[in-house]
């Protein structure tokens, strides 16, 4: 005979398949056009940086010896030459430029972003729950931060280090934590009133395990949210300082420095330079974008 | 909501304290000096060099001068670099410079970027909405220092209707702005249009509607104030981004304005004029961040200081 | 020496009979309405005091609002300046200037030969703290190195009023090419009562007071300067261009784009663009001569690597790079490639014969490093590892990259190093480098300004290379009759030892508007004055 779901959950069938807020917000983003382009957008970005290496007939580093002293002529993409996006002033193959350069790119944006996430969340998820004069201090000591000009400090730090690649992830990283330790702050005030934290609390749980194991799970959403949001900033942030000449050293390069390459000679006749690094630098701008949008619109429904 | 107030502005004195002490400890582990040239100079004229400028003096006591300038005269000392110059000439020729195009970007920022926002929001779903948001969304990924050459090459070398830089009046604030203000502009609609359409599900636009209030009064009087909440928290972290932006204006537009100037005295090691711009730039942002903090509060009544 | 100083003042005086009068406008041209002249500064005026100044595009600003003793015309020869003629006594170290009685400040009071006492002094004064107070020590002038170290008062020094039209200088050696430093910047006289009356200000638009064709009328830090024409300079009915302004663009693309709009008169090409911009604009595009030598230098001191302290890696290093690439297909300005420290174009300087220059092709100069390499004991199986240090620029960026390319045949893998420009150059001047790039522009148009570098007492010497047949060789060059065989055994010893690697000689690459006359065309310093400008009428 055939039964309803429910006679079948009576029947002890099915176990109770309640449906999580995370399957919502699953559903919710797989249903949002946008995001979903986002994401295919993102994944082909991805997919070039990682594979499209194998393509490449240049490393990013040979210089075409054919090709230099005459870029404008020569140094057009082209099939034969085997410089699918054409080169740069010094004939170097810009398909194999641009992928690596992505590679970093997107390294600098998910390392940044990960690091303003662990610090804030920590930050904020401490205070929060601390409470009281703790919080007052550690959120006054955020303002003081806040008032920093974190680019002028970052410059300085670039210029006082060197250019290492540890400095720049990190630099770039720590501009954002403090927004993040502001908005963690917050949803753990609200948290910590709920009763599975007084519940917790009640059994004796030490505060760093609630922390850890009640607080920041449910935080998560947020996190994600922001977190998208960040990395474009963070990928922002590096091309501006990579214009400043302050970026990845050579032979490594990043979108940011090869775009700033390729805007100084627009006028020239070698176009190209310019814009195949700032199509993939809006692209992968683009998808983040839209991925952070849908998510956002996914974990918090009432946003429409 | 003066206790509030007080408050803050007590707190800014040791933030700037902090802020002080940080630069000029930073500064002064960069290698390099303001006097490290191609021509290394004979021992001795650096030792003149250093004597005239206090530079030999122990940290603690530089920077206890250096303090003790600001309080007694308002004096932020001598550039190392530009050495016709103080610091307070420098700073009083730039930040007038800065000020302008960045608040007349500013205003067109949140101006159009509000009108914009609203109008994608209200006709959601609508041809203008996805355009709006397409839009939006390229100005933001196009860093404003591809832009502003672009802006040059077009403007004035093609159809010349605008000089290529320079600060001599209002037609030579034009491309400054539109470099500037683009990618906020886009970020202000993008923040308006998803907080308009969040408050016009809200219940007291349902009810203001089902009163039979006419649309545009809905929309202005009663949407509007709650929608621009997180327009306004955006606008002090924008504010910070813009000043860092008028980097790229500066040196593309040649207009002499501070944001180069600071810069310039990070690689020169000038380290007066870094000092007297750090200072300037972190007040203001304590004091912009305090306004905002005040507008929110005005708008939100749930907050009350 | 008697039958130097009659060499020296014929051929000043010969200088003088065929000297250019302010612009010299040929018979028969019409002069343009517009005589404005709009002019590319890369960055903002450091300072418009003469003593202070330390570069280039100040000296381009301050030539035109201040006069020196001589001045310079458009092949680099002396002219008068406020100085007419000198004469030197027999043992070359007494120079006496016979001053013009016509000379004036452009608050009216006349120039007199108090003013130079008073501002070289001040040069050398502690108290003005000037970064180029050396150059007093370089022009050898009496008592100027204790005036410096402080131990003697700035009065000592070897200069002295006789009356208020001849000046008398005393120098401690005997210098060929004294009077072309006199050319020099940090010369210019200064107006001792305007000084003292403003004290820091007294360079600011509207109190500047300077005895040049042009006055200070506006300066904007990082904007722009604009001069106005003098009416009380002695050579003001001769001058021309009415109006100087200088505009500050610290991009060149940039620049560029705005010379194209007419914003400008006379611009830098960026590296590349010459061939295009020659063939589309050939009467714009212009490349001359500049004095300013390329190298790589080499730490051959204690700090350094110890593969650098084998005479043959340095002469294999030197030998692989391909100038010719780098100058043809890089730079593409006219610059010239080069095997020898001092610029080719700097006056009466010939390089001597040198065998991996004009004996031998690229190919085999690459075949002889790998030979040296090998002898040396590297090789394919023991690569040599080093770094190259370079300052941020897009240019140096390029040549780096091509650099470590092409070492590479020879098995070396080149580390690049960007440093910000104030590290790069301290960690030269502290020997943290194995390779490191520089560039030297000579202050005068002689070559010692070159060779005196690479002397162990030059205190610029920052590759430590220390030669004991080269010092003495450049010291005897000081009291020769004729030092510029000195000067060719001097570079076979660079070229023996390869201390630095010669890679480029600059030019002067630059758009200049068709109209302008008057820029100098074979001055290698390329000093130019406003007053020899005029604009044509088309």
């Amino acid at each position: 005979m055939v039964m309803t779901s429910e006679q079948r959950v009576e029947a002890g069938e099915i176990v109770g398949k309640g449906r999580s807020p995370w399957a919502d917000a699953r559903r919710r983003f797989f249903r949002n056009k946008a995001a979903l382009m986002g994401l295919v957008i993102l994944g082909f970005v991805v997919a070039f940086a990682l594979f499209g290496g194998y393509f490449a007939q240049w490393s990013n580093e040979e210089l075409d010896y054919n090709v230099m002293g005459q870029i404008v002529e020569l140094g057009g993409p082209s099939i034969e030459s085997g410089h699918y996006f054409g080169t740069d002033d010094l004939g170097r193959d810009l398909f194999a430029r641009t992928i690596q350069g992505t590679q970093i790119s997107l390294a600098v944006g998910l390392v940044g972003a990960l690091i303003a996430c662990i610090v804030g969340t920590l930050y904020g998820a401490v205070a929060g729950y601390a409470g009281g004069r703790t919080d007052g201090i550690m959120m006054r000591l955020v303002d003081i931060f806040m008032a920093v000009p974190y680019m002028f400090v970052l410059i300085l730090l670039l210029v006082m280090y060197g250019r290492s690649i540890t400095i720049l992830f990190a630099g770039i990283g720590l501009i954002s934590w403090m927004e993040m330790a502001r908005i963690v702050r917050g949803q753990t005030l609200t948290i910590k009133g709920r009763e599975f934290v007084e519940a917790a609390r009640a059994t004796g749980v030490s505060a760093p395990v609630i922390i850890l194991r009640h607080i920041v799970p449910n935080l998560l959403g947020v996190i994600a949210v922001y977190a998208t949001l960040l990395v474009p900033l963070m990928i922002l942030t590096e091309s501006f300082i990579s214009f400043l000449g302050l970026g990845v050293q050579e032979p490594l390069t990043s979108l940011g420095a090869l775009i700033s390459e390729g805007a100084g000679t627009i006028a020239y006749g070698t176009t190209w330079q310019l814009g195949f690094p700032l199509l993939f630098f809006c692209l992968t701008l683009f998808g983040l974008f839209f991925v952070g949008d849908g998510l956002r619109d996914a974990l918090d429904p009432k946003d429409r | 909501m003066l206790s509030y107030i007080l408050k803050r502005l007590a707190i800014a004195i040791p933030t700037l304290l902090v802020l002080i002490v940080i630069s000029f400890l930073l500064m002064h582990s960069a290698p390099g000096g303001p006097f490290t040239s191609e021509r290394e100079l004979p021992p001795q004229v650096l030792a003149n060099l250093n004597a005239k400028y206090g530079l030999d003096d122990p940290l603690w006591k530089q920077i206890g001068s250096y303090m003790w300038g600001i309080v007694s005269d308002f004096d932020f000392g001598p550039s190392f670099v530009y050495k016709d110059r103080s610091v307070n000439e420098i700073i009083a020729q730039g930040f007038p410079i800065t000020l302008t195009y960045g608040l007349l970007s500013f205003a067109v920022a949140v101006i159009v970027g509000v009108s914009l926002g609203v109008a994608a929001a209200v006709r959601h779903n609508s041809l203008l909405d996805y355009v709006a948001v397409g839009v939006s969304i390229g100005a933001q990924v196009l860093p404003n220092f591809v832009m502003a050459p672009i802006l040059v090459l077009v403007f004035t070398l093609w159809l010349g209707w605008l000089p290529g830089g320079g600060w001599q009046g209002p037609e030579y604030w034009i491309m400054p702005v539109i470099a500037l203000s683009t990618s906020f502009m886009a970020s202000i609609a993008r923040i308006t249009r998803s907080s308009m359409l969040e408050v016009l599900t809200s219940n007291h636009i349902r009810t203001a509607r089902a009163k039979g209030l006419p649309e545009r009064r809905v929309i202005l009087r009663h949407a509007l104030k709650p929608a621009m909440l997180p327009v306004i928290s955006y606008l002090g972290p924008a504010f910070v981004a813009m000043i860092t932006g008028s980097v790229v204006v500066d040196i593309y537009f040649s207009t002499g304005g501070i944001g180069k100037a600071f810069v310039d005295s990070a690689l020169n090691r000038d380290y007066a004029v870094m000092m007297g711009v750090t200072i300037l730039v972190g007040a203001l942002t304590i004091f912009f961040n305090l306004v905002v903090d005040i507008l929110y509060g005005w708008i939100d009544p749930k907050i009350r200081y | 020496m008697k039958f130097r100083t009659t060499l020296a003042s014929s051929a000043l005086a010969l200088s003088l009979a065929f000297q250019a009068q302010a612009a010299d406008v040929p018979e028969g041209v019409t002069l343009a309405e517009d005589q404005n002249y709009t002019f590319w500064l890369l960055d903002a005026i450091k300072s418009m005091d003469p003593q202070i100044n330390t570069d280039v595009e100040g000296s381009d600003v301050l030539r035109n609002l201040f006069e020196g003793l001589y001045n310079e015309d458009g092949n680099g020869e002396l002219v008068p300046g406020v100085a007419l003629e000198h004469e030197v006594s027999e043992d070359g170290k007494t120079y006496t200037f016979k001053l013009r009685d016509d000379a004036k400040w452009s608050n009216g009071d006349p120039v007199t030969a108090n003013d130079f006492v008073y501002s070289w002094r001040r040069l050398a004064d502690p108290a003005t703290a000037s970064e180029y107070a050396w150059y007093m020590e370089l022009m050898q002038v009496e008592n100027a190195p204790e005036i410096i170290a402080g131990s003697t008062s700035p009065e000592e020094l070897g200069i002295r009023a006789v009356d208020d039209h001849t000046l008398e200088v005393k120098i401690t050696t005997p210098l060929p090419y004294f009077p072309q430093m006199l050319v020099h910047g940090s010369t210019f006289p200064v107006l001792q009562s305007a000084v003292e009356e403003h004290g820091d200000d007294w360079t600011d638009a509207g109190t500047l007071v300077g005895n040049g064709a042009y006055k200070l009328v506006e300066h904007q830090l990082g904007e722009r300067v604009v001069m106005e024409k003098s009416d009380t300079y002695w050579d003001a009915e001769n001058v021309v261009m009415e109006k100087l302004t200088a505009l500050t663009i610290n991009d060149v693309n940039q620049a560029l784009t705005r010379y194209l709009a007419g914003e400008l008169d006379r611009v830098d090409i960026p590296a590349g663009q010459y061939p295009r911009l020659k063939e589309e604009y050939p009467e714009q595009a212009v490349s001359t001569p500049y004095n300013c030598s390329y190298i790589y230098m080499l730490n051959v001191g204690e700090k350094g690597p110890e593969a650098l302290k084998d005479a043959r890696v340095r002469k294999a290093l030197a030998y692989t790079i391909d100038r010719d690439i780098i100058v043809d297909r890089i730079l593409q300005g006219g610059q010239k490639p080069s095997y020898n420290w001092t610029h080719w174009a700097i006056a009466d300087f010939e390089r001597p014969e040198l065998d991996w220059a004009d004996n031998m092709d690229q190919a085999q100069r690459v075949e002889k490093a790998k030979e040296l390499m090998a002898e040396a004991g590297y090789g394919p199986d023991k690569p040599l590892d080093l770094t190259l240090q370079y300052n941020t620029s897009e240019d140096h960026k390029k040549i780096a990259i091509a650099a470590s390319q092409m070492l590479k045949q020879i098995n070396v893998n080149v580390t690049l190093d960007n440093y910000e420009w104030k590290i790069h150059t301290d960690r030269m001047q502290n020997q943290d480098y194995d390779m490191a790039r520089y560039a030297w522009c000579g202050d005068y148009n002689e070559a010692s300004t070159y060779l005196d570098l690479l002397t162990s007492y030059s205190g610029h010497n920052n590759g430590e290379f220390y030669n004991d047949a080269y010092d003495k060789l450049m010291k005897d060059s000081k009291t020769a009759e004729d030092p510029q065989p000195l000067y060719k055994e001097a570079e076979s010893i660079l070229a023996e030892e390869m201390p630095i690697i010669p890679i480029y000689h600059y030019a002067n690459v630059d758009m200049i508007a068709e109209d302008i006359e008057g820029l100098p065309e074979n001055n290698v310093n390329n000093t130019w004055y406003g007053k020899d400008l005029y604009r044509t009428a088309e």
